[in-house]
């Protein structure tokens, strides 16, 4: 063929898949897709793949995504994280006398919501202690916007501490002390330990200071300001303010929410775009080639060769695929990774595309060309190669996208029952998280429905290209 | 090659798998037993020394004589069990037992049962029972509605249909369950989220009722999913019939159009839809399976939920062992059926070669 052949031949194909509306759609959402992998890096993190087997500390676990918010009449705080150039340092190592240094730091938080965030954690200050035994002290105070102050936490600070406002004894006490002054004294008769220990530490601090502040908090929206102060009581001893980090841990998070790993889900939505398109068009495309190669090997052979081979097909088509991939699965439980389940898609999936890629060739094997070659003394290969494969090819085209599908959904059937690549990150491995911590009957829509939407996208593309396809390239096959 | 030598072929093909099936389990099963009496051979070693203190200590002073003790101990307890075979006289050995259905117990009782022979036995009946009845739906709706669609070939309810086969042939039978629990159990309460009956089960009529209710859920899954690919099939059986010269004859005689369509051209194209109906059932089995695991549903799927879950093997094997087998049962009776219902099949087939 020469190039102005090949040329001509794209611009007629153009010219006739154009016309289909569908493979049109196909076409776009394929682009997209591929744009999707191509870019997971950049849309999301470089390194999301080897944090996607871990627990994502700091993030909030199971909560919806922000946009949730839209469709709430009560609307939830939104994770934030604080860092250095965050916060307003007032005070660093400033001299109190006697060997007591002071350092300070403030950050605003606007809060907007009905539900605060579920807990307020400050990590990382970057203190260096002289002597264990005299260990540094922080102050934790915040002003609200209705003027009134809280004092939430005054505690020894060492190396590595982690303060979980929510989760300390100490912060449930001062809080329940401050907010019992507005509250109705009928309210708490009887009650206060139970109350104490059932409160919302954080809808308590973010609440308008009425009655009713302890059992039925409701929201006070405004600036408020944290103030952190820590006091130092040797002369040797350093803090630095540059790590510290500041988590409002969300009762949202992101485009897609997160999972139980408090992993971002939006994150796994994206990588997992590669795992599909990865093994469904490998599965496809070898399992097309190798069929057709096979198919019409048995035909040009023909007689006991023929014969032979289309027993071997039978036997291998007979085979239910999915009991046999969950068996070999179990069997290498832990050691599969995605070329060993591409493998083992293909070693299945190239048997019926052999049968017709036969059928085809066994008439095009009749075709006066073909003896023509052979009287010109062409060999097996050539007339094979030359002749036979390159009218099968348009076909080929068609059923390679019609089989993506198949083994995109097979593949996230495997991962859905725990089988694939563990370190893969893959959409049916997330549901199969989702089903494993019982996301649906707990109503965890976002952690269901987006991994889904995706599997069933990629199959949706590729049959909506497949079909167009098989349109345009065989109106004389289509029938065979 | 006739009709009989065709099917001998399938049956030996069945034959075949089964035989490389088994073979398969036989070898899983071979490794998994010889791991779990290693272990247990260690545990009975450790047992035996940990009962007798005068042996442990005078073992603990010569740490040699201690390993030679503990090999010839380890070496007589292999033998004992046979472990000192060759690989493949184990392998033919546990071959018996997996076609004889013997595949011992499992570690913690499923449906209040150990032995995996009776567990298979109580889950295969429920699995008919959910999935027959989906797929009887699935076979009435989709029937109906290609032949309708059929008719009016080209019509917005034929575009309709079409459309719908492409997308819910992209949807994974499973993911589709896990919405129907999270719209119609959660959000909207109406049906039970999984299981076969209410903890504790009803009394009498009321237990019946009770499974109905249980299968709204998984069997509109199922029918949700399969109708549309149905209904396109049969759409394009029947619209290939349409143009056959006995159509044009029967109408050009003034027969009804209605007895045109459902006497004459569902009657011949009744025999590719019957078997795909029998492929079309084999093919869904994988998917429905799973989506019995994602309504725990007591049947195969379940068991093949659980055994993934808590590493039951030896459930494993024998579930996967049972499901091969049915599936070639029911292809050899698919087969049978199209030979049965076209005779062209018998007749063509001998004169082409």
């Amino acid at each position: 063929m020469r190039w102005v052949d090949v040329k001509e031949s794209i611009k007629d194909f153009w010219f006739e898949f154009r016309r289909q509306k569908g493979g049109l759609l196909g076409l776009f959402l394929l682009a997209l897709l591929v744009f999707t992998a191509i870019a997971a890096p950049y849309i999301t993190e470089p390194d999301i793949p080897k944090k996607w087997t871990t627990y994502w500390e700091g993030n909030p676990t199971n909560v919806p995504p922000v946009w949730y918010n839209y469709f709430t009449a009560k609307k939830l705080a939104a994770h934030e994280v604080f860092t250095y150039n965050d916060l307003k340092v007032t005070a660093e190592g400033q001299d109190l006398g006697g060997g007591i240094k002071y350092y300070a730091f403030e950050f605003d938080y606007n809060n907007r919501y009905d539900l605060p965030p579920k807990d307020l954690i400050i990590k990382n200050i970057g203190v260096q202690l002289a002597d264990l035994n005299t260990p540094a002290q922080i102050v934790i105070t915040v002003y609200r916007p209705d003027g009134k102050k809280i004092e939430l936490l005054s505690a020894d600070l060492v190396e590595g501490s982690i303060y979980q406002l929510a989760k300390m004894g100490a912060v449930r006490n001062n809080v329940f002390n401050w907010a019992s002054q507005f509250e109705d004294p009928k309210n708490l008769q009887g009650r206060v330990e139970t109350i104490k220990s059932t409160m919302d530490v954080m809808e308590v601090i973010f609440a308008k200071a009425e009655p009713g502040i302890l059992i039925n908090p409701q929201p006070l929206h405004g600036d408020y300001k944290f103030q952190v102060e820590i006091f130092t009581f040797n002369k040797g001893d350093k803090v630095d303010l540059k790590p510290v980090q500041i988590i409002l841990t969300g009762r949202t998070y992101g485009l897609m929410g997160t999972d139980y790993k408090g992993r971002d889900l939006w994150a796994g939505l994206v990588w997992g775009t590669r795992v599909s398109l990865v093994v469904g068009v490998s599965v496809a495309v070898l399992s097309v080639l190798i069929g057709i190669a096979y198919g019409v090997t048995s035909a040009y052979l023909g007689g006991w060769k023929d014969e032979f081979m289309q027993r071997v097909n039978e036997f291998v088509a007979s085979i239910p695929t999915l009991p046999i991939l969950i068996l070999l699965g179990a069997a290498f439980k832990g050691h599969v990774t995605l070329w060993t389940i591409v493998f083992l898609l293909v070693m299945f999936g190239w048997t019926g595309i052999a049968k017709v890629a036969r059928s085809m060739a066994l008439q095009i094997k009749e075709q006066t060309y073909v003896e023509a070659a052979k009287a010109l003394g062409a060999g097996t290969g050539r007339i094979i190669f030359k002749h036979i494969m390159p009218q099968i090819m348009p076909y080929a085209f068609a059923v390679m996208a019609l089989s993506v599908p198949g083994a995109v959904l097979t593949e996230a059937s495997l991962s859905f029952l725990g089988l694939g690549d563990p370190t893969a990150v893959t959409w049916g491995q997330i549901l199969y998280d989702a089903q494993t911590n019982s996301a649906t009957i707990n109503g965890y829509w976002w952690w269901v429905i987006p991994p889904g939407l995706a599997i069933s996208l990629v199959a949706l593309t590729f049959v909506l290209i497949g079909v167009a396809l098989d349109r345009v390239l065989n109106p004389r096959l289509r029938r065979l | 090659m006739g009709y009989g030598r065709y099917l001998a072929i399938r049956l030996l093909n069945a034959l075949l798998v089964l035989a490389l099936v088994t073979l398969l389990v036989s070898v899983l099963f071979t490794k998994v037993a010889e791991e779990d009496l290693k272990s247990s051979i260690q545990e009975q070693i450790n047992m035996k020394l940990r009962a007798n203190p005068e042996l442990m200590k005078q073992l603990s002073a010569d740490p040699e004589r201690f390993q030679q003790w503990y090999q010839n101990e380890y070496n007589r307890l292999i033998r004992a069990y046979g472990l000192d075979k060759p690989f493949w006289v184990r392998v033919l050995e546990r071959t018996k037992d997996t076609l004889t259905l013997n595949f011992g117990n499992t570690k913690t009782p499923i449906f209040g049962e150990t032995n995996v022979k009776k567990i298979i036995a109580a889950a295969i009946p429920r699995t008919v029972l959910l999935f027959t009845t989906a797929q009887i739906i699935v076979i009435l709706i989709g029937l109906l509605l290609g032949v309708k669609a059929a008719q009016v070939a080209g019509s917005a309810l034929d575009r309709a249909v079409s459309i719908i086969a492409m997308l819910t042939s992209s949807i994974p039978m499973w993911w589709f369950g896990m919405i129907a629990i999270l719209i119609f159990s959660f959000k909207l309460g109406w049906f039970p989220s999984g299981g076969m009956t209410s903890t504790p089960p009803k009394e009498g009529f009321a237990y019946y009722t009770d499974i109905l209710y249980h299968m709204v859920l998984p069997v509109g899954t199922i029918v949700f999913v399969l109708f549309g690919g149905w209904a396109w099939t049969t759409r394009n059986i029947m619209i290939g019939t349409m143009q056959e010269d006995f159509i044009m004859a029967a109408r050009a005689k003034g027969v009804p159009e209605r007895k045109v369509i459902y006497g004459h051209a569902l009657r011949a194209s009744a025999p590719p839809i019957i078997t795909m109906t029998i492929f079309s059932l084999l093919g869904s089995l994988g998917g429905a399976i799973i989506t019995e695991g994602v309504f725990n549903w007591p049947g195969m799927g379940r068991l093949y939920w659980t055994a993934l879950q808590q590493n039951e093997t030896r459930l494993l094997m024998g579930v996967t062992f049972v499901t091969v087998a049915l599936y070639l049962i029911s292809m050899i009776l698919a087969d049978l059926a199209y030979g049965y219902l076209d005779p062209r099949v018998k007749v063509g087939a001998s004169q082409q070669t």
